[in-house]
């Protein structure tokens, strides 16, 4: 936290900074857009390290958290040098609108995916179960097969389907694959009410030893569930990249050719 | 769930950079072990990789998934457990690169695009506009488009190339269009300081184009203006320098007008009253004043009393004067009057050569003829030949001997202004009767004014106001009176321009109201003018003031006198003695910064530097702009 405000003070020392010799620019009837803009370039150039930090390792080896900490407040930085730098909200004409368009892009899906990064590890944490997103396949597949499993020794056990009826109908569909998308982003329990229900339905028709069945059928659902929720959040966190990085691009492709014109036909 | 079930021998080690994922996981089943290859096909057809050890094949399946299977690999070394293949998916990792990759094409699928486009058929959808053009750029660049004021606009990629490497002034291009009355680089337009220098401006330190409809200029902070100037201050009301003695009146009027003696005397005066104005206002139009406040014409505000004075003062151009002798050949007289030949006629004329000669005029020669025939205007025996010639040359001639005279003193023709409406017949008659020694009795008395001779007199009387014979004789009396090289003649042409200009005397009383001043010219003498118009100010190029403003906030009728402050002690008339416009008393009191402050303070009225100071020196446009090159209407020969 405080390495968070030692880079957030430094960031707007260093808007500070270029806001003054902006000024003192103006007020030499100089142009102040060339050190604005070549400020915010600098903080773009930044801030596209952190996507090439791991193939530069061997120059930049800071952590990873710090690494984020720090494109976090520099695209803060770069947005209200952006301000600074074109004067207004909205810029006129079609270049210069689609950079816009393209700089707020990337900025809005910045900032959606810093408040991701910060609500939804927390979030994750409090479920109680970690797993790697890229084995949670295979973790439905087992739980589905253990659940399958499960299935089979009640019948031959209690000579009952009685719950494998119940598990075809009900809660064959909840393990195919992660179920309760928008749900579970949002923090919802409506999985866990529904496992509940399934469970409480047919609880009242089975007899004790399918009850002992069915009380370990719910413990692999509630597992099921948590692995769900682990799923969509977690792709979620990995989900808004796309938007962000080509977006990103696109904006450092348009900077590219911003500085082209601006060399042709301005200097 | 088993937590350790991740442990290293337990578990492959999952590799989030591969491109591709299990197909049988993307579909939620249990995805093989040993994942797709790196060229994206299915790596888990087989369940393990045999291996050739002694010319036997051998099982190679791992502990951890049941170790060699019981039916071991094939003769050809396949494994004999085979699975369909699946259909391995992009992992995130590549659909976020394609994404990228696909990003950068847009952007340059955009701009090849772009370029791609008649400019000026589809400008709107240029990825090289930053914005569009103020309305009145937008109209002169319609034809050439960009290039009006990008120089690498359209010349290609080598255009561009050069353009990197070459330094572009856009400036330079605005002078094309816009002038100013000094040079477009220099501070204000003007080499304002040549003992020390100062940085050269560019257009576009306070125009930016590309805005908008409405162009966007740099408004000037006093911390701007103190970057260049010398004397350094806040605001209008912290350190602004004092106003000068003499501000705002620096030169003097080009119309003597004594405020004093008329507010004070005149328009007290029961006779005028009547006439007088209520307030400033009716005399000055205040509707769209803007620094100055001009006085309404001379019909609207001064005619009611001095219109009738014009006419009263007449020009004299020849007179008769007293001759010593007559040295009139009669016979040429005769015959240029058409008179009887002297030998039929002694009696009846009753005169001889023998008889002394008694000059009918006692006058002295007028001051026109004097300086026009160079005599003086008092010695009979120094002008009685040049003028009597001038006599005879009159009878014979008409206007011609003087319109002659007249050029003879001018570098260009002038004779044919001077002497315009002159009947020439009524001159010959008049020099016929003066011939004969007699006075001229004309056939009628003047009524209309204008030429006439009168018994001893060739006269003028102007007509009215703006009277363009009496103007012109006033302009030839004060551009002799500067050219003349001989004294005499110098004496003689500064005695007639004194008449001339005369308020009294000289003709029309012109110079009563309109000043004469000695301008300064390019030769380095100081010619005469006289300011028959009333004077723009032209001094303060960069000082602004609406007056409209002021005075509609102040109210129409008594705001003058809140700044104006009538001075009755100053000797306003005295300026005028002399032709020196820099030296003179205004009729008003100066004007103090501290009254402008009264208002214009902190937290009050606005005191940028702009609201009083204007930036640029005389600006305006090239004539190509100004004409129109193909008018749509042509007015006919």
């Amino acid at each position: 936290m405080t390495k968070a405000w030692g880079y957030i003070i430094t960031a707007f020392i260093f808007f500070l900074l270029i806001w003054i010799w902006t000024l003192q620019i103006n007020n030499v009837l100089g142009y102040s857009a060339f050190i604005s803009g070549g400020a915010l370039l600098v903080t773009i150039a930044f801030l596209s390290l952190f996507n090439v930090r791991k193939r530069l390792s061997f120059l930049l080896s800071a952590p990873v958290h710090q690494w984020f900490l720090l494109h976090a407040v520099g695209g803060f930085l770069a947005l209200f040098l952006f301000w600074l730098h074109t004067g207004v909200f909205w810029p006129q004409g079609l270049y210069t609108q689609i950079l816009a368009v393209l700089f707020y892009g990337a900025t809005l899906s910045g900032i959606l995916g810093l408040i991701m990064e910060k609500i939804y590890p927390n979030f994750l944490t409090r479920i109680g179960l970690e797993c790697i997103y890229e084995r949670i396949p295979q973790e439905i597949a087992d739980l589905r097969n253990k659940a399958e499993c499960l299935i089979l020794e009640c019948t031959k056990e209690t000579d009952s389907d009685t719950l494998a009826q119940h598990y075809l109908e009900t809660l064959r569909w909840f393990f195919q694959r992660p179920r309760f998308f928008i749900n579970h982003i949002f923090g919802g329990q409506n999985a866990q009410h529904w496992v509940r229900q399934q469970c409480y339905i047919s609880e009242r028709f089975l007899n004790e030893k399918e009850r002992g069945y069915l009380d370990q059928l719910f413990i692999l659902a509630d597992t099921k569930r948590k692995i769900d929720c682990h799923y969509f959040v977690q792709t979620l966190l990995k989900g808004w990249l796309l938007v962000h990085v080509p977006l990103a691009v696109a904006v450092l492709a348009m900077v590219f050719w911003h500085l082209i014109v601006i060399q042709v036909f301005f200097l | 769930m088993d937590e350790n079930k991740f442990n290293h021998d337990q578990t492959d080690y999952e590799r989030p950079n591969f491109p591709f994922r299990c197909g049988r996981a993307a579909l939620w089943q249990t995805p093989c072990h040993k994942g797709p290859n790196l060229d994206g096909t299915c790596g888990g057809t087989q369940e393990c990789d045999p291996f050739l050890k002694n010319d036997r094949w051998e099982c190679r399946r791992e502990n951890r998934f049941g170790g060699p299977c019981a039916e071991g690999p094939g003769p050809r070394g396949e494994c004999s457990i085979q699975r369909p293949p699946c259909a391995p998916r992009k992992a995130l990792r590549v659909i976020r690169g394609r994404l990228a990759l696909l990003a950068i094409g847009c952007v340059l699928a955009l701009v090849g695009f772009s370029l791609g486009l008649n400019p000026n058929a589809a400008s709107f959808a240029s990825l090289l506009d930053p914005g569009p053009l103020s309305k009145s750029h937008k109209k002169f660049t319609e034809k050439e488009g960009c290039s009006a004021c990008h120089a690498a606009y359209g010349k290609g990629p080598v255009g561009w190339i050069k353009a990197v490497f070459t330094k572009t002034d856009i400036s330079d291009r605005c002078l094309n269009c816009h002038m100013f009355g000094g040079p477009g680089s220099k501070a204000h337009n003007n080499n304002l300081h040549t003992d020390r220098e100062i940085q050269n401006t560019e257009c576009i330190m306070c125009h930016r184009e590309h805005s908008g409809q409405s162009m966007l200029t740099r408004v000037l902070t006093s911390q701007q203006c103190n970057y260049c100037h010398k004397e350094k201050f806040e605001s209008f009301s912290k350190g602004h320098p004092e106003f000068s003695e003499k501000y705002p009146s620096f030169s003097r009027n080009t119309i003597k007008f004594d405020h004093s003696s008329h507010l004070n005397k005149h328009f007290d005066n029961p006779k005028f009253s009547e006439k007088a104005p209520q307030s400033c206002i009716n005399c000055h139009i205040v509707t769209l004043a803007d620094r100055e406040v001009r006085p309404g014409t001379f019909e609207a505000i001064c005619a009611d009393c001095h219109d009738s004075q014009i006419n009263k003062k007449e020009l004299v151009l020849l007179r008769l004067p007293e001759f010593s002798q007559n040295l009139i050949d009669p016979s040429s007289l005769a015959r240029a009057c058409n008179f009887p030949e002297k030998g039929q006629s002694d009696e009846e004329e009753g005169q001889s050569d023998e008889e002394e000669f008694q000059s009918v005029s006692t006058d002295q020669a007028a001051l026109v003829s004097a300086f026009l025939l160079n005599v003086p205007e008092n010695d009979p025996e120094a002008y009685n030949q040049p003028l009597q010639n001038l006599i005879l040359s009159m009878a014979k001639e008409g206007t011609t001997p003087l319109a002659r005279l007249i050029d003879g003193h001018t570098p260009k023709p002038i004779a044919k202004k001077l002497l315009a409406g002159l009947n020439p017949e009524v001159l010959k008659q008049a020099a016929c009767s003066w011939g004969l020694n007699l006075e001229y009795e004309p056939p009628t008395a003047e009524k209309y004014g204008g030429w006439y001779a009168d018994m001893l007199e060739v006269r003028y009387k102007p007509s009215g106001h703006r009277d363009l014979v009496a103007k012109s004789w006033v302009e030839y009396a004060l551009a002799v009176s500067t050219a003349q090289d001989d004294e005499e003649k110098f004496a003689r042409a500064i005695a007639m321009r004194d008449q001339l200009l005369s308020a009294k005397e000289g003709i029309g009383g012109c110079i009563k109201c309109h000043a004469v001043t000695a301008v300064r010219s390019s030769k380095g003498n100081h010619p005469l003018q006289v300011e028959w118009g009333y004077g723009k100010v032209s001094n303060r190029p960069y000082v602004h003031y609406s007056h409209s403003i002021h005075i509609e906030i102040l109210g129409r009728k008594s705001s003058c006198p809140n700044c104006h402050v009538l001075d009755s002690q100053a000797d306003y008339m005295s300026s005028f003695k002399t032709f020196d416009s820099s030296k003179w008393v205004s009729n008003f009191e100066s004007i103090k910064r501290q009254m402008c402050g009264q208002c214009h303070a902190e937290k009050e009225i606005n005191q940028d530097c702009q609201l009083c100071h204007v930036y640029h020196f005389k600006p305006s446009f090239k004539k190509e702009m100004v004409f129109v090159k193909n008018p749509i209407y042509k007015i006919p020969q």
